[in-house]
């Protein structure tokens, strides 16, 4: 048995290789060319072996200054949108969670049904309300527009978190004469804080990135980095990849640290969401 | 189980109804009465029937991106599904370092769209790129994505699957690990190793999980809107439009609210349609729960 188990290791092996090709390889190599000097960007000989310098984030610095500030409208639009669909989640799930009526049931089932319609459909009759609103290319519009588009799914994995949750608790504080929102905020809240970090992880992920809603939505003062990045690409015809990489690099590396903090959380939503409808 | 509705519940759940309801839903009837009448920015709406599906479906660019979102749809899930259910049963098989390599694997769900268009735009760039490089190494002619059609929509279905396999991985991985043990030592047992326990056990375990990850990626990759955009733009000569891009510049290029709203509402029909048997089962099931 000893040859077979010998290949089988070997083929683990190339298996993880590949694995690590596939996934790593992508972002690696622009997180490292964000490094390097024009002339090696494209040469062969200096493909992993460079002289790293910071000249492309020092351009992006002096010349993209909309990128930071892109960086920041993103950070405000993925901090509102975040907690407004954990918390509407959180309440809406409770609700499910507890209770039971041929109503209720409906409505669970016009949340489902509703992430059936494609956001690019919806942008149509809204940009001109959001217009005549005076609402066009703000925080707010991005914001509403994110956490209505993951409330649906928050309310589903809320909902299967808090079913976890012995109902003898809310009972016994129902007894001492809580409410349901003293329920709430002193029972479920911190013993829901699992699905709740789950439901912000795909909020956060989804607002902090997201290109067709900030295209369409916003012009300059609300603009997003995906946005300005977009715009990067658009301007490289000319060729400034480095700044390019730059700009991605920055934008991408706060996100990808904080999903690979999150991927147990993410883990358990993403089977909690798609289980359960 | 009560038949009522109690106060408080309708009060738990009056913001999220309200956000649904208000931002996606009344929007998306309206869209049905937009697509039947003729209107564009600042000018009064005339109704004018199905005159709007009609106009769109003798539209060839409709059928071009129509055809185009099939082509990729139907490659982006099923190659997604299937080296999805690679990785599950590799991983399954015990891999080394599995909490590193199950960050690996998740590590592009944190990338967005515009990031991942900057990184294979860079693989594949015409005569530098590494990936152009490979493939005139091994003799292969390079993919000339902003050239050819087919190389672009090449692109765009790599860049999806890339960026979306982490989710079926998750939904079929998670499947996986659910089955019992015990089950494979029963067939083992009765004779069923390898293939023949991939085929009547692992695979009808998974199928419901299968089946799930299938719809949702159809569904979603049916949206398919910012790969599309940054790889191609659609180009050359409106050759790799798909569904979402078409609409966008019918509403927004060419001000043709009506088409723009009848494409819409097809795209919402394909959608519930994909989505049918799945919503009846779900509606039953709920229902029969509650009675």
């Amino acid at each position: 048995m000893r040859k077979p188990s010998l290949l089988l290791l070997i083929l683990k092996l190339l298996g993880v290789l590949a694995i690590l090709a596939w996934s790593l390889l992508p972002i690696a190599l622009i997180v490292m060319s964000s490094f390097k000097s024009d002339r090696d960007i494209f040469s062969l000989t200096s493909r992993f072996s460079f002289l790293p310098t910071l000249a492309n984030y020092e351009l992006l610095w002096s010349r993209w200054g909309d990128f930071f500030f892109g960086l920041w409208n993103s950070f405000l639009v993925t901090l509102g949108a975040t907690v407004l669909a954990v918390a509407v989640s959180l309440l809406a799930g409770f609700a499910y969670s507890r209770h039971a009526s041929k109503a209720l049931q409906g409505s669970a089932f016009f949340l489902i049904f509703i992430r059936l319609i494609p956001p690019i459909v919806i942008t149509l009759p809204l940009f001109p309300v959001v217009n005549w609103l005076g609402l066009n290319d703000t925080h707010l519009v991005l914001i509403v527009l994110y956490a209505t588009f993951f409330v649906s799914l928050g309310t589903i994995v809320m909902r299967t978190f808090i079913d976890q949750i012995p109902r003898e608790l809310d009972e016994a504080a129902m007894i001492d004469g809580a409410s349901q929102f003293q329920i709430i905020r002193r029972v479920i809240f911190p013993l829901a804080a699992q699905g709740m970090l789950a439901v912000a992880v795909f909020v956060i992920v989804y607002a902090w990135n997201e290109f067709l809603f900030a295209f369409i939505f916003t012009t300059t003062k609300a603009k997003t980095a995906p946005l300005v990045v977009a715009e990067m690409i658009g301007a490289v015809e000319g060729v400034e990849w480095g700044v390019l990489f730059a700009a991605s690099t920055v934008q991408l590396l706060p996100v990808l640290a904080f999903v690979i903090l999150m991927q147990k959380h993410l883990v358990a939503g993403l089977t909690a969401g798609a289980v359960k409808g | 189980m009560t038949a009522r509705t109690p106060l408080s519940a309708i009060a738990l759940v009056g913001p999220v109804q309200l956000m649904v309801g208000c931002v996606i839903f009344l929007p998306a009837l309206y869209v049905f009465w937009l697509s039947l009448n003729q209107s564009s920015f600042g000018q009064a709406a005339t109704f004018v029937g199905l005159a709007n599906y009609a106009k769109v479906l003798g539209d060839p660019y409709f059928w071009r991106a129509l055809v185009n979102t099939v082509i990729v749809v139907a490659i982006v899930v099923h190659v997604e599904l299937l080296i999805g259910l690679g990785m599950a049963l590799f991983f399954a098989s015990g891999v080394p370092f599995r909490p590193i390599l199950l960050a690996v694997v998740l590590a592009p769900y944190a990338v967005s769209e515009v990031s991942a268009v900057v990184m294979w735009r860079y693989l594949f760039e015409p005569d530098v790129g590494m990936m152009s490089q490979l493939l005139g190494f091994i003799g292969l002619p390079p993919i000339e994505w902003a050239v050819n059609p087919n190389h672009g929509l090449a692109m765009v279905s790599l860049l999806s699957i890339w960026l979306h396999l982490p989710f079926s991985f998750i939904i079929i991985y998670a499947a996986r690990l659910s089955i019992p043990d015990d089950l494979y030592e029963a067939g083992a047992i009765d004779g069923a190793t390898g293939w023949a326990a991939f085929r009547r056990i692992t695979l009808p375990l998974l199928m419901p999980a299968l089946l799930i990850a299938a719809l949702f990626r159809y569904i979603f990759a049916f949206r398919l809107f910012s790969e599309v955009w940054l790889m191609t733009g659609g180009g050359p000569a409106r050759t790799t439009e798909v569904m979402a891009v078409y609409l966008y510049l019918e509403a927004f290029r060419y001000n043709a609210f009506g088409s723009a709203a009848a494409t819409g509402w097809l795209l919402v029909l394909a959608s519930l349609l994909l989505a049918l048997v799945y919503l009846r089962g779900l509606y039953r099931e709920m229902f029969r729960k509650n009675a």
